[in-house]
């Protein structure tokens, strides 16, 4: 089974190394670049910031959204929603699911090559965007922001991966619809009300651990709590971070079960 | 090797498979049927494809439905295309092999092997993009072959090929056969058929309609109506002479033909000459049913959509 699933994540590697699919591959990797040089170069020169002096701590926090915003929400989102979810309606549409299938756990090995493939391609354009980002946003304190965001990559990825592929399997042939769906209702809007719901979000736990990591300040004016605490919630760092490590296993079960469970011979729509 | 128990298959309101029974030994089969009579459900439900919405369907022995251990000894050509165009056939062809579960190293040297078998060395570092049909069909076959099932399943083989392609086929599906291998073959063209096997199932409607050898079929055939073709100076009037002899059970008359089906084709051969003398009538051309399987499935599809 594993070498299956190994032979599956090289196949698809290989086939990702083509012209139009590297571009993307760039574009992911230097958009965040390209608008940190723009906020960086528009930004006031330092005679001017003399005059007028902004806190650090005000600039840091600005970086902060600003990385967070542009790598582990934009780029871990959007690069695992173009690849993850298609993992299965792409092969229906090209008609060769068949020919996997018939394989001993051909689906499953498949489902989950696809998985590690999708995971691997969008973690190094974030990580090259940070790393060349990063230096050039002169945050005060370049190292710690850059591993605050390291590590939120490397916990986004997976588990966005592993939702997109769950949802693209529960629904193949409305793959892309259902998981922007998904990400613009629960991750772009239900996790800004404050409540008990906006806990089963991914971002609920990524932003609390960016509040934590990068020891931003939350507080409002004369240290009342602010309402950004409220959507935070209180929960240990390490509670966060273990549901996030928890939630790709889970999905991926759960997208196997829903693939044993499926039929999604073509017949069933066409030719009988 | 292939046993279906009261199988029937609907997507939604449609049938795909309705209550099919069957018992297949090893060998080679021909699964014969138009264009949508259900050969690709059936073949779908025997690869695992599709669950059986009633009864059971078993192949070698086993529910072929997520069974690993089934899928090494079977090898599956699907109808369909679905092949990675940028890919090359033996990049392909190794893949699938790997998901197998052989090496990197034993996938590579099964693939060359099966490829060289269709005839496929030369381009087989080729862009499957640049391949032409036969040439796809032929690396769909290699696919198939390469990790050396017991059990091979094709769905129109020979789709796409030119006659040279079609021979050079058919010669490793008879190979393949002499092996002592079984083979089930799906197409809707008989003569593809019998190029490979005398064993044949008809299937229609989602039915079975007939199976066993050209024989078997003759021998369900007897007593039922033949059909004979007459052209004639005066097809009304002989219309009359043979319903008044009691010897066609309907006519049809059309171009100047006249179309008799008849339950005593024996008797109206013996006893036309007389009453076409005696009744001053002329024939000048007569054509009845041969004996091809052709022929036999045409009056399956007749008798079954109540034509006879």
């Amino acid at each position: 089974m594993i070498g299956n699933v190994a032979a599956v994540f090289l196949f698809e590697w290989k086939r990702a190394l083509t012209l139009p699919r590297m571009a993307w591959w760039a574009v992911l990797a230097l958009f965040p670049v390209f608008i940190v040089g723009v906020i960086r170069f528009t930004m006031p020169d330092e005679a001017r910031r003399a005059m007028n002096p902004i806190p650090a701590e005000q600039i840091w926090n600005f970086w902060a959204a600003m990385f967070y915003a542009l790598i582990p929400m934009l780029v871990s989102m959007l690069g695992t929603l173009l690849w993850a979810t298609p993992a299965i309606s792409a092969e229906l549409e090209r008609r060769s699911w068949v020919y996997l299938t018939v394989r001993p756990n051909g689906g499953t090995a498949v489902l989950l090559g696809k998985y590690l493939a999708a995971v691997t391609w969008v973690i190094p354009p974030a990580l090259i965007g940070l790393t060349i980002g990063v230096p050039l946003a002169d945050t005060g304190d370049g190292w710690r922001m850059w591993w605050a965001m390291v590590r939120l990559v490397c916990l986004s990825c997976p588990a966005y991966g592993a939702i997109y592929l769950m949802l693209g399997t529960l629904l193949p042939r409305r793959a892309l619809v259902l998981a922007v769906a998904y990400t613009l209702i629960f991750e772009l809007v239900i996790r800004f009300i404050p409540a008990v719901i906006n806990k089963l979000t991914v971002q609920f736990r990524l932003q609390a651990l960016l509040v934590e990591w990068c020891n931003l300040s939350l507080a409002g004016p004369g240290g009342r709590p602010s309402g950004v605490q409220a959507l935070i919630g209180d929960e240990p760092a390490w509670q966060h971070v273990s549901i996030l490590l928890l939630l790709p296993p889970v999905l991926l079960l759960i997208a196997v079960a829903i693939l044993r469970w499926s039929e999604f011979s073509a017949s069933a729509e066409s030719d009988v | 090797m292939i046993e279906l128990r009261n199988v029937t298959k609907l997507y939604g309101k449609v049938i795909g498979v309705n209550d099919f029974t069957l018992t297949l030994e090893p060998g080679a089969y021909g699964l014969l049927g138009p264009n949508g009579s259900g050969k690709s459900t059936l073949l779908n439900l025997i690869t695992g494809q599709l669950r059986p919405t009633l009864g059971t369907v078993l192949v070698l022995g086993e529910p072929p439905r997520n069974n690993p251990e089934l899928f090494r000894r079977l090898g599956y050509c699907p109808g369909s295309e679905g092949l990675y165009a940028g890919v090359s056939g033996f990049d392909w062809v190794r893949y699938l092999q790997q998901l197998q579960g052989m090496t990197s190293h034993e996938a590579g040297e099964a693939a060359e092997k099966a490829l060289g078998l269709v005839g496929m060395t030369q381009a087989m570092h080729r862009p499957i993009s640049s391949y032409s049909r036969g040439m796809r069909q032929r690396t769909k076959l290699a696919q198939a072959i390469a990790h050396d099932p017991d059990f091979l399943i094709l769905d129109e083989p020979f789709n796409g090929l030119d006659p040279v392609g079609r021979h050079e086929l058919t010669t490793v599906l008879r190979h393949w056969i002499r092996q002592g291998k079984s083979l089930l073959f799906a197409s809707h063209l008989l003569h593809e058929i019998e190029s490979l096997t005398q064993s044949f199932l008809l299937i229609c409607g989602g039915r079975l309609l007939a199976s066993g050898t050209a024989q078997d079929v003759h021998d369900m055939m007897v007593g039922l109506p033949n059909e004979v073709a007459l052209r004639t100076s005066d097809p009304h009037a002989l219309a009359a002479l043979l319903l008044r002899e009691h010897v066609a059970d309907s006519v049809q008359i059309k171009d100047g033909f006249l179309t008799v089906a008849t339950p005593q084709p024996g008797r109206l051969f013996e006893q036309l000459p007389g009453w076409l003398k005696a009744s001053g009538l002329e024939v000048s051309e007569m054509h009845s049913a041969d004996d091809s399987l052709q022929e036999l499935f045409n009056s399956l599809m007749k008798l079954h959509r109540g034509e006879l």
